[in-house]
């Protein structure tokens, strides 16, 4: 046990950068700037979280009357419980088979179920962030609403803390046994990428499946059958994944016998397969470790000539710089998953949603509403989704922490700040517009939004875009994070990425709420459409302007 | 410092007369490094690096055609150049960071700890390479925890005990300070000795 808490100690404070961090605000005082930007995040967070409260509120006053409040727990626990399922594979993969700290590891005199499951920990306090801003939120909103006692509130903390354990484990067993049986060593990045992309789709078609499947029938003995009982959306809702209807089952009974039951069948198989996942560990941990070191390479070398040939003949340095970015982040399977492909994804989730639910899903009707109607409103809703397809990744705002180790190179070659900066800029916004591009197919191609409407928002789109680009690489250019082990660090879990979504959602708002104001003062919709563009064009021009002058402030202070 | 990684607390630098501060870039146009440990893109093919050194350090594609047929024959990386970076060896990318070093003929090169990783042929021909680039007029600023290395190269040298310079010159100037000492060995363990 003493051996397993030193590896967790050491875990956490390495996933976290505890030690980094204590020794950067107490000794060097390097970092001190950041606590208020921190609160600051948080501060910005508040808004959303005040209007998720206050549709859960609405949800629970609605179903309240007719007894099936308890779905709502359902509806948290298994978004919650899903989300760790499809995102923990990225987790699960790169902590257990791809993380540098393995190379210390291993050789240690520690059992590897030890090893496996001090990483399997750390994961879980990743994911108890994750889906706080979720989860929480419902458990908080069913006591309060309900008016439950402290024996709700204790139940509610259990049931949190073990959330994440089964879809972990489940995940961690598949992986486990893959890395183990089939030879994917030498193809490692293609199993990261398949597999990601492969659950990805999977989550899709299960989207699909539950639009179909939560319709309800249209005659009303079904729909009292359905009612009549308090457990009846709550089954119906959590049906794809039982351990959320245990959980939800589970405090929405309370310290009833059976509430109590439930508690002890969803924990119980938490237990049951967390110690199924380290006796697994034991006996197929290290085996699938073997040969990950490998990597594939050509068999015959290049010859003279065509040595020669792929010599370059001298490029300008941006594009130089563009061609090292676009290739280091398209051959790093965590990055590509989380920069290039995302903006992709997002307009594609889209897609599959919309047509998931036929002609007239939600989401199709509400965008055709908007066309139909107010044309001010069309544009600035379909501006607002291109500019959310093409900002809300992570490219710009982990431009120079991925280069982590490396960036000595960047620091030592003849090129000015400035123009290592518009290389990275241009990448990131590269990137953005494959999002944009994608957002205005879907627009037009599925949504049947019209070329009038598509055509205005793609200019306000870039332009916002552009801006919040910047914003991205100048988060990451205040506050580089360059010493990470696992990629992951590098994007999926760096803070600037965080803030720069926060920024990005901030600024959408922002412009919702001028577009308000202009509206209210009797302003045409044209002319705030062009003082919009026109006010976004002079940002993005300050933004490159100020952009170049950070960078070449920056550059020389970052130490490696 | 030299090279851009750490700023100065105080004082200045200055590499062929341009302050390393107020003329960055030119002076590290003049310069190339080579790190203890050789951290490159791993993702790129070793060609791709070194493609990607010659563009920002502008070297002209006759040139660098030459030097890096002369340096992967030499370090005989020929037949693992087109592969990814991540497949080769500590030894293949200390080779190749070596290679992207010398590839923009620099005058002055800061190499720190060079021989770290290589095999005694590698070892060999950077020694010698190291004197030609000398003897050409060129600097070069290297680290060693290796005596005999520092004694049979350097025309100065300079030893730093716990952050501090405690002895600086040529071997000639070094011998002087103990006269009974006569090797580099003698000197600087008599010299560091707490």
């Amino acid at each position: 046990m003493r051996t397993f808490l030193a590896l967790l100690r050491a875990g956490l404070k390495s996933n976290f950068g505890l030690s980094v961090l204590r020794h950067r605000l107490l000794r060097q005082k390097k970092d001190v700037w950041m606590v208020p930007l921190v609160a600051l995040a948080g501060v910005s967070v508040a808004p959303i979280l005040y209007y998720y409260f206050q549709l859960l509120k609405f949800v629970y006053d609605l179903l309240a009357p007719i007894g099936q409040q308890a779905a709502l727990l359902s509806f948290g626990l298994m978004a919650g419980q899903l989300l760790i399922l499809v995102f923990g594979l990225f987790y699960v993969i790169s902590a257990f088979y791809f993380s540098k700290d393995l190379d210390v590891l291993i050789p240690l005199p520690v059992r590897p179920f030890q090893v496996m499951l001090s990483k399997f920990a750390v994961i879980l306090a990743n994911e108890y962030l994750t889906i706080s801003l979720i989860v929480l939120p419902v458990l908080v909103s069913f006591g309060a609403l309900g008016g439950k006692g402290p024996g709700y509130w204790i139940e509610a903390a259990l049931v949190y803390l073990l959330l994440p354990v089964i879809p972990l484990a489940l995940v961690s067993a598949l992986v486990l046994v893959l890395m183990r049986f089939v030879n994917l060593g030498r193809r490692k990045d293609a199993l990261i990428i398949v597999g990601s992309l492969l659950l990805i789709v999977l989550a899709m078609a299960f989207q699909f499946w539950i639009n179909r499947s939560t319709r309800l029938e249209p005659d009303s003995e079904a729909l009292v059958r359905f009612f009549s009982s308090p457990d009846g959306l709550l089954q119906r809702v959590g049906s794809s994944f039982p351990p959320s209807v245990w959980a939800a089952k589970a405090l929405a009974r309370g310290l009833s016998a059976a509430g109590l039951g439930q508690l002890l069948l969803y924990a119980g198989v938490s237990l049951l397969l967390l110690v199924g996942m380290a006796a697994g560990a034991e006996a197929l941990f290290y085996r699938g470790l073997v040969g990950l070191a490998e990597t594939s390479r050509r068999r015959r070398g290049l010859t003279r000539s065509e040595i020669s040939r792929r010599i370059s003949s001298g490029r300008r340095p941006v594009r130089t710089l563009f061609l090292r970015e676009w290739r280091l982040m398209n051959r790093t399977p965590i990055f590509l998953l989380n920069g290039t492909l995302t903006v992709i994804l997002i307009p594609a989730m889209i897609l599959v949603m919309a047509r998931a639910g036929s002609t007239d899903s939600d989401l199709t009707s509400l965008f055709r509403m908007l066309s139909s109607g107010n044309a001010l409103l069309s544009v600035l809703v379909s501006a607002g989704f291109m500019t959310v397809c093409g900002s809300l990744n992570g490219t710009a705002s982990s431009a120079l922490s991925r280069e982590g180790s490396q960036f000595w190179i960047s620091k030592i070659i003849p090129v000015s700040p400035r123009h290592q900066a518009a290389a990275k800029f241009l990448h990131s916004y590269l990137v953005a517009f494959l999002g944009i591009v994608a957002a205005s197919a879907v627009l037009l191609g599925q949504l049947g939004i019209r070329p009038a409407v598509v055509v205005p928002a793609l200019g306000l789109a870039l332009a916002a875009t552009f801006i919040l680009t910047a914003a991205g690489l100048a988060i990451d250019l205040a506050r580089p994070l360059l010493d990470w082990i696992n990629p992951q660090k590098a994007i999926k879990q760096n803070l600037n990425v965080v803030f720069a979504l926060l920024i990005d959602l901030g600024f959408l708002a922002l412009l919702g709420f001028s577009c308000r104001f202009l509206g209210r003062l009797g302003l045409a919709a044209d002319a705030i459409l062009a003082l919009l563009g026109l006010l976004l064009a002079c940002l993005a021009a300050l933004s490159w302007h100020l952009l170049g002058q950070f960078a070449e402030k920056r550059y020389p202070a970052i130490e490696v | 410092m030299a090279v851009g990684l750490l700023r100065a607390d105080s004082g200045s630098i200055s590499i062929n007369g341009l302050d390393v501060r107020t003329d960055a870039l030119k002076a590290k146009s003049l310069t190339t490094y080579v790190p203890d440990y050789p951290a490159v893109y791993e993702r790129l093919t070793g060609l791709e690096y070194l493609n990607f050194i010659g563009d920002v350090y502008g070297v002209p594609k006759a040139e660098r055609l030459e030097r890096i047929d002369t340096w992967l024959e030499i370090f005989e990386l020929g037949p693992a150049v087109g592969n990814p970076i991540q497949s080769y060896s500590h030894g293949m990318k200390q080779k190749i960071v070596l290679i992207a070093a010398i590839l923009p003929a620099p005058q002055v090169m800061i190499l720190d700890e060079p021989m770290v990783g290589l095999d005694p042929r590698a070892s060999h021909s950077l020694k010698e390479m190291m004197r030609r680039h000398c003897e050409a007029g060129g600097t070069l600023f290297f680290s060693t925890h290796i005596m005999e290395v520092a004694e049979r190269l350097c025309d100065r040298i300079a030893i730093i005990h716990k952050g501090r310079l405690v002895a600086c010159g040529t071997m000639e100037e070094l011998r002087r300070i103990d006269k009974e000492q006569q090797s580099l060995e003698h000197i600087f363990l008599e010299l560091t000795e707490t």
